[in-house]
C-alpha cells in the first residue's frame, strides 16, 4: 500500500492505495465519482474514462492512482459550478449531443480541453479532436453541433 | 481489467536515482514507465507483470526539444503533443510533427512519449520509422553513469525488441542537422483515422546546390518486420530532382522489394499499393520542403 494525496475537483483526498489500482477505479470506487466511465477492457480506445490531469485530457484507465499523487484531477463532476452547468454541458443538452449518455462524460472532458486549445474550431477539427472517444448512439453529428454551439457561446462570453 | 500485483512504485526526480532503483531488482522485474500508453495495456492484459514500476515523469531533464545549428535533441520523455505543437520542427525535421500530430488521439498524445514509442518498438508504430529515416542517435545511460549512443537502426532490432539493455534508460534522441537543404515527411494509412499504421512511410532527403537529391533515407512502418529502411527506394531517389517519374520508380522498387504479408484487413497487393501511393505523396512533400516550401 502507498499513501497518495490527490486533488480531485478542487478537494484534496489522502488515501492508501495498492500501486496497481487504476486511476479510474480510484475515482469510481474510492471517491464514488462514478461519472467517469469504463468502456473497454485493456486497450484504452473508447475514451469514456477521460479526465483532466493538470488540465490535459488523458485516459484514466491508462494511469495508476499512484501516478496521480501530488497532481490535480478534474472529472466530469467538476465541470459545473454548483448547479450551473458549463457552456459545453448546456450545449450538449440543447443540441441533443447524447442519447444513452455512456460516452458523454469522456467527450465533455476531452472537448473542454480541446476548446481551450482551439476556441473557434471547424467541424473537421472537432471530428479530428473526437477520435479518442467512441459513441455508439449518436453518429456524432449532434455532438459536433453541440461543440460548435459551446464554442460560439464561450467566445461571446469571453471578455 | 487491472495489472497484476505491483510491489513497488516510485517516481524519482533524477536519472541516477531511477537507475539505482532499477538496479536493486533482478532482470525483468523492474520496468520504467513513461506515458504508459503501451505499457498500461500490456500490464492490464497481463502480458507483462513487473514487480517494480519506476515512473520517469518527474525527471525534468528527460523532457524538451532543443534545436541548434548542428543538431536537434529531443528528450525521451517529450510528449507527442509537445512535438506536434513545436513550430520550429520544419524542413528536415517536419516528419516528426507529421507523425506526432496523428498518433492515436488527443488523449494518447497528451501522455505518450517519443522515447516510450521507440523503446516499445511496436510492430505497427509511427515514430520508429521516422527516427530511422531521420537517422537518429539514441542516447542511453546505464547504472554507474556509463552513457552510450546507438544509431536508430541498430537500436530498433525487431518488433518489441531493442538494443536497450536491462536497467538502461533512454535519455533522448539526437538528430544531425543536414549540411544543405533538407526535407522530410511522414504519412500513414490505418483502419480508422489516426490508427496504428497498416502502412506508414517516412522520407527524408537532402539536396545539393543544383537541387539534386544528395541523400535519401526511407523508413517503412506497419509491415511484419517492424520499422525498417527501404533501401531500394533510397537508391532510386539519389541524384533525382524529385520529379514524379523518379519518385514513382522509387516506390515501385520499394513495394517490390518489401517483405509484405497480407492479413484479412489488408492483403499483400493492397499493402504494396499503400507503399506506392503513400511513398509518392510523402516523397513529393519531402522534396518540396527541402526546396523551401513551408507546407
Ligand atoms: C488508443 C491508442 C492509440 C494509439 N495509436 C498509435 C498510433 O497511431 N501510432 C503509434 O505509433 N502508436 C500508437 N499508440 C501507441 C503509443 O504511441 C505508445 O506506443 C507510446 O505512447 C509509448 O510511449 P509511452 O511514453 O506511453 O511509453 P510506455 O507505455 O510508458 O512505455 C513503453 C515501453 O518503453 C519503456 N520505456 C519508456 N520510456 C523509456 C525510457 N526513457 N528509457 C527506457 N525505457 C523506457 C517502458 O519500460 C515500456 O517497456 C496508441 C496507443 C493507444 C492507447
Ligand atoms: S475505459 Fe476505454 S479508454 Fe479508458
Ligand atoms: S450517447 Fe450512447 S454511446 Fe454516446
Amino acid at each position: 500500500m502507498q499513501t497518495v494525496t490527490i486533488k480531485v475537483n478542487g478537494e484534496t483526498f489522502t488515501e492508501s492505495v495498492p500501486p496497481r489500482l487504476l486511476l479510474v477505479d480510484f475515482l469510481r470506487e474510492r471517491l464514488a465519482l462514478t461519472g467517469t466511465h469504463v468502456g473497454c477492457t485493456h486497450e484504452g480506445v473508447c475514451g469514456a474514462c477521460t479526465v483532466h490531469l493538470d488540465g490535459d485530457a488523458v485516459k484514466s484507465c491508462l494511469m495508476l492512482a499512484v501516478q496521480a499523487d501530488g497532481h490535480d484531477i478534474t472529472t466530469v463532476e467538476g465541470l459545473a459550478k454548483g448547479e450551473e452547468l458549463s457552456a459545453l454541458q448546456r450545449a450538449f443538452r440543447e443540441e441533443h449531443g447524447l442519447q444513452c449518455g455512456f460516452c458523454t462524460p469522456g467527450i465533455l472532458m476531452n472537448m473542454t480541453d480541446f476548446l481551450k486549445h482551439n476556441p473557434n474550431p471547424t467541424d473537421d477539427e472537432i471530428r479530428q479532436g473526437l477520435i479518442g472517444n467512441l459513441c455508439r448512439c449518436t453518429g456524432y453529428v449532434n455532438i459536433i453541433r453541440a461543440v460548435q454551439q459551446a464554442s460560439q457561446v464561450m467566445q461571446g462570453e469571453a471578455p | 481489467m487491472f495489472p497484476a500485483n505491483i510491489e513497488h512504485y516510485s517516481r524519482p526526480a533524477t536519472i541516477d536515482e531511477a537507475l539505482a532503483t532499477s538496479a536493486r531488482f533482478e532482470d525483468g522485474e523492474a520496468m520504467f514507465i513513461a506515458g504508459g500508453q503501451s505499457l498500461m495495456q500490456a500490464m492490464k492484459s497481463r502480458m507483462t507483470r513487473p514487480r517494480c514500476l519506476i515512473d520517469l515523469q518527474a525527471i525534468a531533464e528527460l523532457r524538451g526539444i532543443c534545436p541548434d545549428a548542428n543538431a536537434l535533441s529531443i528528450g525521451a520523455m517529450t510528449r507527442y503533443a509537445t512535438i506536434a505543437a513545436d513550430e520550429r520542427l520544419t524542413g528536415y525535421f517536419a516528419a516528426l510533427r507529421d507523425a506526432a500530430s496523428h498518433v492515436g488521439d488527443r488523449q494518447v498524445r497528451n501522455r505518450g512519449t517519443i522515447g516510450g514509442s521507440c523503446c516499445w518498438n511496436y510492430v505497427a508504430s509511427c515514430m520508429p520509422a521516422v527516427v530511422l529515416a531521420l537517422g537518429a542517435e539514441m542516447q542511453l545511460r546505464a547504472v554507474g553513469g556509463a552513457s552510450r549512443s546507438v544509431a536508430a537502426e541498430d537500436f530498433l532490432i525487431a518488433p518489441l525488441e531493442t538494443a536497450r539493455a536491462e536497467h538502461e534508460i533512454l535519455l533522448g534522441l539526437r538528430f544531425q542537422a543536414p549540411a544543405g537543404r533538407g526535407g522530410s515527411a511522414y504519412q500513414k494509412w490505418g483502419l480508422v483515422k489516426d490508427a496504428l499504421p497498416v502502412v506508414g512511410v517516412c522520407v527524408a532527403v537532402t539536396l545539393d546546390a543544383a537541387g539534386r537529391c544528395a541523400s535519401a533515407r526511407v523508413g517503412l512502418a506497419g509491415l511484419s518486420a517492424g520499422a525498417h529502411r527501404a533501401t531500394a527506394a533510397e537508391q532510386a531517389l539519389l541524384g533525382s530532382t524529385g520529379d514524379a517519374a523518379a519518385i514513382a520508380k522509387a516506390f515501385d522498387a520499394a513495394a517490390t522489394a518489401a517483405d509484405v504479408q497480407g492479413d484479412k484487413w489488408a492483403d499483400m497487393a493492397y499493402r504494396q499499393n499503400l507503399i506506392r501511393t503513400l511513398g509518392q505523396a510523402v516523397a513529393t512533400s519531402a522534396f518540396a520542403r527541402a526546396a523551401g516550401s513551408k507546407e
